[in-house]
């Protein structure tokens, strides 16, 4: 169990240096709607296939972000619990 | 009220309730505000359902007799200037008077300003510059209205119980019945009972579950104290507490309840920081927005919890004026604030491209 739990661990680790990060976008020490509205007028400005980085650490905006991201269609890559109440979305714009 | 039961039964109450809105992520301003904002509905639909089920559980108890239904009376004037006051003070707080406190649960400086403006502008005008302005809005008083006449103790409960099971069905067929249609097609188990634990206090709550918890909660507050949970009227508490020789009583401890209920809540999650806005002026707004929400809380005889999870489910029409007001007031400053500049960018675009 715990080393099926390492596994994926490093996989997804991996996975993500893969992917160039065009862009960050720092929303820690924002509160909704702020991350919300800010990653969305951000992906609006980005091109197609361009890789967008959010840093985020408000607990509502961190679980709705990659829905939203979905609704519009971009593909989320992932989202990683960094630490207490941090998180790291990476969204692939389509 | 006995001091050491409104310690026990406050702090207990408390706390659930602060664990159910940090889990929940129940906060009113999102509720609103992000129907108009980001086109999202859970969090109003947690709003919807919780009204459905304190409507049942208030006129059970009130049945019963264990309980007293008091709807507030209804002042238009008032009604009308608080709500909108304090609708747009929750979008500048970042919060309402229930979303506020529990933030300061998990860690946010933010809310703690806004919850400082809060009990500041709520003692301005319970007794303070803004006592006459107030007093003047509330003059007139057309006595305790529902939506269905004036207020009786028999009848309004009937009436309770009737709105809130067509709520609940309606909600059940509109929203509930899609969703377990959907599972069903897709061959997934309906509850998941191996992550039952991790869903319960490490993840974010469905919004049907916070909206029946809430429901519940607020329904056992009504039955503890025999009058409705409040926010405002807890950090006023708080204030004299501090600088009276007052003791605190049954509001303050559910303040301080919620607070450590969501901090555990947060802690147990992974959820607890320490945060402060990047921008140092954000917290100058969320003190203001403080301010303008205690005024309208006041005014209004209620914050959003007061009247809309207390006065709605009574079917108050005061309560109902408010929470409309309320709506209101957020989508006025959510639209000033958050979508009229980007409504105006393309143009300007435009108009620099010819």
């Amino acid at each position: 169990m715990i080393i099926q739990k390492l596994n994926n661990k490093t996989k997804k680790k991996s996975w993500i240096n893969m992917v160039d990060i065009t862009d960050t976008l720092d929303c820690t020490g924002d509160v909704c709607p702020y991350p919300d509205v800010k990653s969305k007028r951000k992906v609006k400005k980005m091109k197609p296939g361009e890789v967008l980085e959010i840093l985020i650490d408000y607990p509502l905006s961190a679980e709705r972000i990659p829905e939203t991201m979905k609704s519009m269609g971009h593909e989320v890559l992932s989202v990683d619990k960094t630490g207490d109440s941090s998180w790291k979305i990476l969204i692939q714009i389509k | 009220m006995d001091f050491w039961y409104a310690l026990v039964a406050g702090l207990i109450i408390g706390a659930i309730f602060g664990f159910i809105l940090q889990r929940g992520r129940f906060c009113m301003n999102s509720a609103f505000r992000d129907i108009l904002l980001l086109k999202e509905y859970k969090l109003a639909k947690a709003v919807t359902i919780s009204l459905a089920v304190l409507m049942v559980g208030f006129a059970i108890f009130a049945f019963g007799g264990i309980i007293d239904l008091n709807p507030r009376p209804f002042k238009p004037l008032a009604a009308i200037v608080g709500g909108l006051i304090f609708g747009i003070g929750m979008v500048l707080a970042a919060g309402c008077a229930s979303g506020t406190t529990y933030r300061v649960g998990e860690g946010m400086l933010g809310s703690f300003v806004a919850a400082i403006g809060l009990t500041g502008g709520a003692l301005m005008t319970a007794a303070g510059p803004l006592f006459e302005a107030k007093n003047t809005l509330q003059d007139i008083d057309l006595g305790q209205i529902t939506l269905f006449g004036e207020f009786d103790t028999t009848l309004t409960p009937v009436w309770m119980i009737i709105v809130g099971i067509v709520g609940l069905v309606l909600m059940f067929y509109f929203w509930g019945w899609p969703a377990i249609k959907k599972k069903r097609e897709a061959n997934e188990p309906m509850i998941k009972m191996e992550n039952f634990k991790e869903a319960t206090f490490k993840k974010g709550w469905p919004w049907w579950v916070t909206g029946i918890a809430i429901g519940i909660i607020l329904t056992a507050g009504y039955i503890a104290s025999n009058g409705v949970v409040g926010i405002t009227g807890g950090w006023m508490d708080i204030s004299q507490w501090f600088t009276t020789s007052n003791i605190m009583v049954w509001a303050g401890f559910i303040i301080f309840g919620i607070i450590l209920g969501s901090f555990l809540s947060a802690y147990i999650g992974g959820e607890f920081k320490f945060r402060v806005p990047k921008d140092g002026f954000t917290l100058v707004k969320q003190f203001i927005g403080g301010l303008l929400m205690g005024f309208g809380a006041v005014t209004a005889s209620g914050c959003n919890v007061t009247n809309i999870l207390g006065g709605v489910p009574q079917l108050s029409l005061h309560s109902i004026i408010v929470g409309a007001f309320i709506v209101i007031g957020c989508w006025l400053a959510a639209y000033l604030l958050f979508m009229w500049r980007e409504d105006r960018e393309p143009k300007e675009k435009k108009l620099k491209a010819e």
